[in-house]
């Protein structure tokens, strides 16, 4: 039985070949060209999680809940002024060290889930490589300057209670 | 020629040697586990593609590679692998450590089993946090190694000193060469 020709097919497989580098000439190639365009990652990417301080009351769930163990949380009590005038000043815990060790952190994201004070965001940065990996431990200063690259929160759905 | 090792090379042709270094390094691809998959995004995809800055991902073997990603969790089989194909590599070589698994043991710090980290077994130049890294934060890794290899000072590296920038070498050189300052005398005069 003779074998189906061979030269048709080398023909469609070249036009493949032309068509897709005429498109790629026309429309430009799929490269994200890095160091100079960066495409933006989703919002809810995980790149590196931030600290809003004034919500944290070190009371350590983040911490203790970590698979890693790679928060470091110091804090100690200490007595507030009283919120009317007349009363006892109240007790509080004062948050003295809240760190997060990157090289440590698998990214699970328990430790914003379980924040009851909602003190701990995501954010998409990506870009924080270190030369030295105890420059990765990132402290309480820089944990809160990662906050302003956090994204709006999504908007409630319709009908939704609002506090 | 011995000109680089012994510090006298002309400072623009290091700088064009630095160059030249940073531009062309040779990636050995030392995918373990997880993040070789981002890595191979980053060193295969047409998407996030390296070999546009320079970075060839495909050495035959380690003694012709510049430069090892090490990608993925290093357990105490391996490591006396990747100790002997780290020595196979020929000077001057860098080490970059990607992933939490080859930064510090990650996840799996308190196994058994695991390696706490690539760098207890080679001297590592940049660590890439993530788990895994997108392959954009491998790049910009890769970009970070390459503005230091176009400062460093290659001497200061032969002989096998600490990563030193030409700037740090110039100013120690500069004051090394002036004479030091005259102590001031407080209270006038020599001690009787």
């Amino acid at each position: 039985m003779p074998s189906k020709p061979k030269v048709p097919g080398l023909i469609k497989g070249l036009g493949v070949t032309m068509s897709t580098m005429f498109r790629t000439l026309k429309d430009g190639a799929n490269t994200v060209q890095y160091p100079h365009e960066k495409e933006t990652p989703p919002t809810r990417a995980r790149g590196v999680i931030a600290l809003h301080e004034d919500n944290c009351t070190a009371c350590m769930l983040c911490s203790r809940s970590c698979p890693d163990w790679c928060i470091y949380i110091e804090g100690h009590k200490q007595l507030a002024p009283p919120r009317r005038a007349g009363g006892k000043p109240r007790q509080v815990n004062h948050l003295d060290r809240f760190d997060i060790d990157y090289a440590l952190c698998m990214y699970c994201g328990i430790c914003v889930d379980v924040c009851p004070f909602d003190a701990l965001f995501w954010s998409p940065e990506y870009e924080y490589s270190e030369p030295r990996i105890a420059d990765l431990l990132h402290d309480k200063t820089k944990l809160g300057e990662w906050m302003e690259t956090v994204p709006e929160a999504p908007e409630l759905e319709v009908g939704a209670q609002k506090k | 020629m011995g000109l680089v090792d012994r510090g006298r090379m002309p400072a623009p042709l290091t700088k064009l040697f630095n160059m030249g270094r940073s531009y062309s390094m040779w990636v050995y691809q030392w995918g373990l586990a997880c993040c070789a998959i981002e890595m191979g995004a980053a060193f295969g995809s047409p998407r996030y593609d390296v070999m546009r800055l320079g970075v060839i991902p495909l050495p035959a073997s380690p003694r012709q590679a510049d430069l090892v990603v090490v990608s993925g969790t290093v357990t105490d089989k391996m490591a006396p692998a990747v100790k002997r194909l780290y020595e196979q590599m020929p000077e001057p070589k860098y080490v970059i450590s990607m992933g939490s698994c080859a930064n510090c043991g990650g996840p799996y710090w308190d196994s058994y089993s695991v390696t706490k980290g690539v760098d207890q077994i080679i001297p590592v130049d940049v660590y890439v946090p993530g788990c895994p890294p997108r392959p954009e934060a491998l790049l910009e890794g890769i970009v970070l190694l390459q503005q230091r290899i176009k400062n460093e000072d290659m001497a200061a590296k032969w002989r096998n000193e600490e990563f030193t920038t030409l700037q740090k070498t110039a100013a120690l050189e500069k004051a090394k060469s002036q004479p030091a300052p005259e102590p001031i005398v407080v209270g006038g005069g020599p001690i009787e």
